[in-house]
């Protein structure tokens, strides 16, 4: 890795905290890739920018994964006359998030004399190492979340080494390590393979500690409290059809108990992904997307497992933008069968669902059936939500939980535009209401 | 790339100077790989005067030309980035840098006409970095481009350096419109 990957970490690090606050108080924080620029003078230097742009492609795109904002800016080019200037712009932007070497690029002729295509050329350079900061999270009651990453990529391959600590999307905190290698394409596009071991330490809250004691044997917990949990995890992903992919493997899950005598138990599992994701991006400058999933578990003594359960969970989530206007409309839902372990369990009240909530409040162990939706509403930064949902146990009746907020979201200049959200969240209930507060990218 | 004294003729016209270079083809290599593929390549001219000494600089004058390649109609357009408004397109390769150096103009008022004068001709391309800060809206700042210009050029910067023979005033030929004007669209736009 070079220093400038070093430094470019470091400097995103410091200037985030800082720039997320001047966002908050101040209107001076704009997103570069909202801030027009003088475009017109060089623009005419340019012979081409007589032609419309007929298409925008980027070479080898199957070993690249762009962002969306960078896919709506690719898009936004074709059927207007060429502007070197966004071209330019977004190279620059590609090459960034693909942390090139360089991007260029080259005008080809396009299916008539008044057309032009455009084709991106990314240079990797000799070594392709990657790092970056997947999660980020600030709950003001939970406390910080985050996953940092190393990726290198030879040819096909792709190894990805990350350490993290999660106090958000489980009961538990679990802190670790993840190490994955990738093979991209197993003799086609359409099938790669997927290998990744995970360790684990886990932390617990005093109240879901004391709710394990009181409802280890009665509820339909699995297992105690563990204090380290392992993975591995073989798969391979098919695309059925693009874009609806198919992930299958094998989950093999060594629990260790908090009291070093007790035996180890496993929770090995056959895993199954569907995932369908869409989008469309009409001439009026309308982006829809959809992105809709279906996971399953199934743990089986079959497998040598000591735990036997079935978690099925899915999730939709359909996003319209218009101009500077989006409405994000989510529904998650799921249910276990069985008795599975705390770590399979659904959880509310973290920093996507239920923002607001103390997760502990609403269930210390979580919950064997879970079903929540979400509705965001946002003008250029501004973010307005409404979040309502129940987690409950099997036999139990739910009880519908409601929480709204208010937050900005943006890029900063440095991120995927929208990539950083900050936010207070208030529970709707009786009584008094104590905000939370919530900061953080890619979550 | 340097050439010799017989690649630079120094031509007068009215109470200016220019220079022709008929062996000067700074349209080549990956400059011409980049024009091709369709992306604007700057080119930085400087021309210079020395009197009594090659080392003795009279007077200068620095052009930033833009140029680019029409993919379809496979032509140069030249852009002088100075006031913007002066361009020709429809250019072949060779008429694009001809252009370039019939709007490159010295003024020789004020040059001494005893002694022995030189004449320097520097081009290089402008790398992309450079472009931007340099530029406003009504063209290219000159105080920014001798800047650019003093500096020696970047190991992968394309630059030549052309010099002429020992000249007198008196004895300059006036300019005579070369043939290959005659394929030049100009597209003044004064």
């Amino acid at each position: 890795m070079d220093a400038r990957l070093h430094s470019h970490v470091a400097m995103k690090l410091v200037l985030v905290p800082l720039l997320a606050v001047a966002a908050l108080f101040g209107q001076s924080v704009q997103p570069a890739a909202d801030t027009p620029e003088p475009e017109q003078a060089t623009s005419e230097l340019n012979v081409n920018s007589r032609y419309t742009v007929e298409s925008v492609d980027v070479n080898n795109t199957r070993h690249y994964r762009l962002s969306t904002a960078i896919l709506d800016e690719m898009h936004r080019l074709i059927g207007a006359r060429l502007n070197d200037d966004a071209v330019k712009r977004l190279a620059n932007k590609i090459r960034g998030e693909l942390r090139a070497h360089d991007v260029t690029f080259k005008l080809l002729r396009g299916g008539n004399p008044e057309s032009v295509k455009v084709l991106f050329e990314v240079e990797k350079g000799q070594s392709d190492f990657d790092v970056s900061i997947p999660k980020f999270a600030y709950n003001s009651r939970e406390g910080g979340s985050g996953v940092g990453e190393v990726t290198g990529r030879i040819g096909a391959n792709a190894f990805t080494f990350a350490g993290l600590s999660d106090g958000d999307s489980l009961a538990e905190r679990y802190s670790g390590i993840q190490a994955k290698y990738e093979r991209l394409s197993i003799g086609s596009d359409r099938v790669s393979l997927g290998f990744e071991f995970d360790a684990y330490h886990e932390q617990y809250n005093q109240t879901t500690l004391a709710a394990i004691e009181t409802a280890v044997d009665s509820s339909s917990l699995g297992a105690g409290a563990y204090r380290s949990r392992m993975n591995f995890e073989p798969s391979a992903t098919f695309v059925l059809a693009k874009p609806l992919t198919l992930t299958i493997g094998f989950s093999f899950e060594q629990l260790q108990p908090q009291l070093s005598a007790a035996p180890s138990e496993s929770a090995n599992a056959v895993i199954n992904t569907l995932r369908y994701h869409q989008r469309w991006i009409d001439s009026d400058d309308t982006n829809q997307e959809l992105d809709a999933g279906y996971n399953l578990r199934a743990a089986t003594r079959s497998l040598g497992s000591d735990l036997a359960y079935t978690r099925h969970a899915v999730n939709v989530r359909y996003l319209l933008m218009h101009d500077h206007q989006l409405i994000e409309v989510t529904l998650v839902g799921g249910l276990i069968y069985g008795r599975a372990p705390l770590f399979e369990r659904f959880v509310l009240g973290d920093n996507t669902t239920l923002r607001g909530w103390d997760k502990y409040d609403l269930d210390p162990l979580g919950g064997n059936r879970m079903i929540h939706g979400s509705v965001t509403y946002g003008y250029r930064v501004v973010r307005v939500f409404y979040d309502t949902g129940a987690v409950w146990e099997q036999g139990t009746a739910p009880e519908a939980k409601h929480s709204v907020g208010v937050g900005v979201s943006s890029g900063l200049g440095l991120f995927q535009k929208g990539g950083v959200l900050l936010a207070v969240a208030l529970p709707i209930r009786p009584g008094r209401v104590e905000p939370v507060f919530i900061a953080g990218m890619n979550f | 790339m340097s050439a010799s004294s017989e690649d630079l003729f120094v031509r007068r016209l009215a109470d200016q100077m220019r220079v022709i270079a008929p062996r000067l083809h700074f349209l080549s290599g990956k400059s011409l790989q980049r024009l091709r593929d369709g992306a604007i390549v700057p080119f930085d001219f400087q021309l210079s005067i020395s009197a009594g000494l090659k080392t003795n600089l009279v007077s200068r004058s620095v052009e930033r030309f833009s140029i680019s390649y029409d993919v379809w109609e496979e032509k140069f357009r030249v852009v002088r980035l100075r006031d913007f408004r002066k361009s020709a397109a429809g250019l072949s390769a060779v008429a694009a840098e001809s252009w370039c150096l019939e709007n490159l103009l010295v003024p020789s008022t004020g040059l001494p006409a005893d002694k022995e004068l030189w004449a320097r001709l520097d081009v290089r391309t402008s790398e992309p970095k450079e472009s931007a800060p340099s530029s406003t809206d009504s063209g290219i700042s000159i105080p920014a481009l001798i800047q650019l210009l003093s500096r020696p050029p970047r190991p992968q910067q394309d630059h030549w350096t052309l010099e002429s023979a020992s000249f007198h005033l008196a004895d300059l030929k006036p300019d005579v419109k070369s043939d290959l004007k005659s394929d030049v669209k100009q597209d003044v736009k004064q």
